[in-house]
């Protein structure tokens, strides 16, 4: 094999056309993806630019303090609204989804956690609206259009997250410390309880949090059972009550001025609590999260 | 004599008897090719190189001459720096963020480290084979071996296809794997990926190949299959093995480096010599003492 | 794989009971999804009483029809094909863009970003799947749509519109909204998730990999076209199905946008509607038992839709990850 000497020095120093153009495309590469990187970005800026841009002129506090249909309109009953309904919504399907996630991860058997999985990703996939029809179809007629409907079609929506974040929480608990436990004579429901729960518990919040914040802004459920009203309501479930999504929604199609303001103020308060809740909730994970 | 000794493998003589044959083989035959041509090319001069993590320095002030088509083992406790020092010199060790090399590294007169040289280009030159084998999974096992050809093109393909089975042949796979070229390379137990990854390493022509503990992954069969391969080799390339084996070491190379950690947790060079000489009668206690099992 | 060992103790202990309670909440899950599907199945029926699915499937035409003399409903046909098209222009409009920004933001940010930017980098993209969909409607129809009216759609009617009916659009009126705008708000909106999940996937292709090519005289763009991609191929396929399977059931940005026109649009660049957008602009209107069925259909639909991409994914991903971790 012949190895040419004295070439070394040409091999090493000076580039051939072919490789000229590999570093071209290299370089061209790098490019592209930090402008892909800077485009994934850009909504983001643009939209929450614009939308504090819309709304300045319309934040005052009788905004957050009126209701709909006084002298200076207000979205009170809007904010009441979403905080009873999200709030209901996760009291409700928080413990049933940490459960069945505690099931999941702890005493199914595997071909269980296999159907188990699949359901949830299935009611993962399933989109808002469809919940919204669900409850509009079976619901409504019973209860009307009403909170309790609305809790419902919501509910459909969060118990599926919560489950599957309860179960990767618990995934991650090292199987070494629950059977420590187990091997101190700890019955089982008390080491799943004590032991595996207490350790995933800051997680475990997380997720319920987040299902907070992503349940706060679903908007096509409630059109279609809480309904919207400008009356308040002050935990009456029974009967249509406002909530911020619904407010954004239906003023914006509207063709005063004002209304439309009101849309972008309570689209701002909306986004606002949204990105506060997931800011502070999940970033204080991003340093570890690069591991 | 190592075209039998490739029969055996495949025939009736089991792992046991192997392993017996090469116990019982002179530690000092495998030093014999001192009389390996000089000047060829390959012939690799490190001049007072540090490598530093940050701040930390892992490797400090390294002088060392690595002599032509011959086999160089470095060896030493953990932590001395020695795979962080092999890997300056294919220019590896300045892509992970905030690593940095002080001091010259040259290849037959070439610093490596000039500014007309693109990394990309000295990798070419200076070949690694890493001590997990890590075939490309969506590759076959011809395409593993051809890739680094088809990167720099300009190779027909027809002359791929030589080149392919020359280099499995040299890396003495080319008769367990001609029949099944398009499977991919994850398909072959340790040993065998292990020749692949040599034999896509050579494919690509380099002078120097660099060995980062090739066999710590395999057993002790595929161990002594690549260490013939190793043997073999180092007719036409220069070899510098990283191993905490010192049998290996012995069995293996030519010349050997013994690597140490300072006070001050660098790695420095504390002897080199010929193989022979160092393990029968180092210069430095601290050689001998390594050497005699007394500690690391 | 129980992450307890499961002994029978028989009778009420209080290990059983725990483990019956914790298992009701998987069950009220079971009991959900089959009364999804029992209720939009049931739902529907009145409707392929009257119709065949498959006119519901291929007419563009949607009519409540007339009453006649005798108060039963004549001439109703629920065509829903423009619904149908509108939902697949707009989640392939959507995927096109997303698809490759995504990935290869996912590239940047796992290969080339410096490591103190790409945590926080990472961090906002995420952000962006956290602000609800009527936001992005609503800065859609008062910044955006306009926005792209007047550059995009402009750019590609005027360029290929003459040869391509289908991308053109009249210079004098543009319209107000339209199902490209819808498609690329729908872009927007499921980047973070593309994002996210690619991200993943590059990151687990192993090091030694990297390495190794790297190690031949690879370019960094190299390794990631020759090694990356291709190992990490099937998990970024199943990004994307998850994305599109987002996009097909978004409903209020995309009602806010693309102008509720019936029927199959003639251009891109003109009003249409979406599966989900025809349910939520007619539900409020519907009423006995044919209209409502239709919206039962309309619902079945989309649940159909998003359940065999949700089917699709996991198959993907559990044959990735037995494949996958080989190197």
């Amino acid at each position: 094999m012949s190895m040419q000497t004295g070439t070394i020095a040409k091999l090493l120093t000076q580039p051939t056309a072919g490789e000229r153009a590999r570093q071209r495309v290299n370089w061209t590469m790098r490019i592209l993806v930090g402008v892909a990187a800077f485009l994934a970005i850009l909504p983001l800026i643009a939209l929450i630019a614009f939308v504090l841009l819309q709304s300045a002129p319309f934040l005052v506090p009788s905004f957050f303090f009126n209701n709909p249909l006084d002298t200076s309109p207000g979205i009170l009953n809007a904010i009441v609204g979403s905080l009873q309904l999200t709030g209901l919504t996760v009291l409700i399907s928080g413990p049933i989804g940490i459960a069945g996630g505690v099931y999941l991860s702890e005493f199914a058997s595997p071909r269980v956690v296999a159907i188990g999985e699949t359901a949830i990703d299935v009611m993962l996939g399933v989109p808002s609206i469809v919940a919204g029809v669900f409850a509009y179809l079976i619901l409504v007629p019973v209860l009307g259009f009403s909170g309790w409907a609305a809790v419902a079609a919501l509910s459909i929506l969060t118990l599926p997250i919560m489950m599957r974040s309860t179960q990767e929480v618990l995934r991650l608990v090292p199987q070494a410390i629950r059977e420590a436990s187990l091997a101190l004579g700890v019955p089982v429901w008390k080491t799943a309880l004590f032991v595996s729960v207490r350790t995933a518990l800051p997680g475990i919040l997380t997720g319920v949090i987040l299902a907070f914040s992503r349940a706060l802004g679903e908007t096509a459920p409630l059109l279609m059972t809480a309904r919207g009203t400008n009356a308040e309501n002050w935990l009456d479930f029974s009967t249509t009550m406002n909530a911020m999504p619904i407010v954004i929604y239906q003023y914006s199609a509207a063709a005063d001025d004002l209304l439309i303001g009101q849309a972008w103020a309570t689209a701002l308060v909306l986004m606002a609590i949204a990105l506060t809740i997931n800011v502070l909730v999940r970033g204080r994970t991003v340093n570890s999260r690069t591991a | 004599m190592a075209t039998e000794r490739r029969k055996t493998e495949n025939t009736t003589t089991g792992a046991k008897d192997e392993l017996a044959q090469a116990a019982a083989r002179p530690a000092a035959q495998a030093a014999k090719r001192t009389s390996a041509s000089e000047g060829d090319g390959g012939r690799l001069t490190l001049e007072n190189v540090s490598a530093r993590y940050g701040a930390f320095r892992a490797v400090k002030d390294v002088t060392l001459a690595v002599r032509p088509k011959s086999v160089t083992a470095l060896i030493g406790p953990s932590g001395c720096g020695k795979s962080t020092l092999i890997r300056t010199i294919n220019r590896m060790h300045e892509t992970l963020p905030g690593a940095t090399v002080s001091g010259s590294i040259s290849l037959d007169g070439v610093d490596l480290y000039s500014s007309d040289v693109d990394p990309v280009r000295a990798r070419r030159v200076v070949g690694m084979v890493f001590q997990k084998p890590n075939p490309f999974p969506t590759m076959s096992i011809s395409e593993n071996v051809s890739s680094g050809l088809r990167l720099t093109g300009g190779t027909s393909k027809s002359e791929i296809a030589g080149i392919v089975e020359d280099s499995l042949r040299r890396a003495a796979l080319w008769d367990e794997v001609k029949d099944k070229l398009n499977q991919p390379g994850t398909s072959l137990s340790g040993g065998q990926q292990q020749r692949l990854c040599i034999a896509r390493t050579i494919a690509v022509k380099p002078r120097v190949v660099l060995m980062d503990e090739p066999c710590s992954a395999l057993d002790p069969v595929a161990t002594l299959k690549i260490e013939e391969l190793i043997r073999d080799l180092a007719a036409e390339y220069t070899i510098v093995i990283v191993t905490h084996n010192m049998q290996q070491a012995s069995r293996v190379s030519d010349e050997t480096a013994f690597f140490s950690m300072d006070d001050d947790r660098a790695g420095y060079l504390v002897e080199t010599g010929p193989t022979a000489e160092m393990f029968t009668n180092p210069k430095q206690a601290l050689t001998e003492g390594y050497i005699q099992g007394r500690f690391g | 794989m129980a992450g307890l060992e499961l002994r029978r103790t028989g009778g009420l202990s209080a290990d059983s009971l725990f483990r019956r309670i914790t298992g009701t909440g998987l069950l009220v899950l079971g009991v959900a999804l089959v009364g999804l599907i029992v209720a939009f199945v049931g739902y529907s029926n009145p409707l392929w009483a009257i119709q065949s699915p498959i006119d519901f499937l291929t007419s563009a035409t949607w009519s409540t029809g007339t009453i006649d003399e005798n108060g039963q409903v004549v001439d109703a046909l629920y065509g829903a094909l423009g619904a149908l098209f509108g939902t697949a222009a707009t989640s392939l409009i959507a995927v096109l863009f997303a698809a490759p920004i995504g990935i290869l933001a996912a590239i940047y940010l796992v290969e080339f970003a410096p490591p103190r930017v790409s945590a926080p980098l990472t961090f906002i993209v995420e952000l962006i799947a956290a602000i609800p969909s009527v936001v992005f409607g609503l800065w859609a129809a008062g910044d955006l749509s306009n926005r792209l009216r007047d550059t995009i759609e402009w750019w590609i009617a005027s360029s290929f519109g003459r040869f391509i009916p289908f991308l053109s659009e009249d210079p004098e009126s543009p319209a107000a909204d339209s199902v490209f705008r819808a498609g690329f708000l729908l872009a927007i909106m499921i980047l973070p998730m593309v994002v996210a999940v690619s991200r993943e996937f590059i990151r687990s292709v192993p090091i030694s990999l990297r390495e190794g090519y790297i190690g031949m005289g690879a370019t960094k763009w190299e390794v990631i076209r020759d090694v990356i991609l291709p190992t990490a191929r099937i998990g970024l396929i199943g990004g994307v199905l998850l994305a599109l399977g987002r996009a097909i059931g978004e409903t209020v940005a995309v009602t806010m946008v693309i102008g509720n026109a019936e029927g199959v649009p003639s251009s891109l660049f003109q009003p249409g509607q979406t599966v989900a957008s025809k349910i939520a602009s007619n539900i409020a209107e519907a009423s006995g038992e044919i209209a409502i069925g239709s919206m039962a259909a309309l619902g079945l639909s989309l649940f159909l839709l998003t359940t065999m991409i949700s089917l699709a994914v996991r198959v993907l991903i559990r044959r990735f990850a037995f494949t996958g971790g080989r190197a």
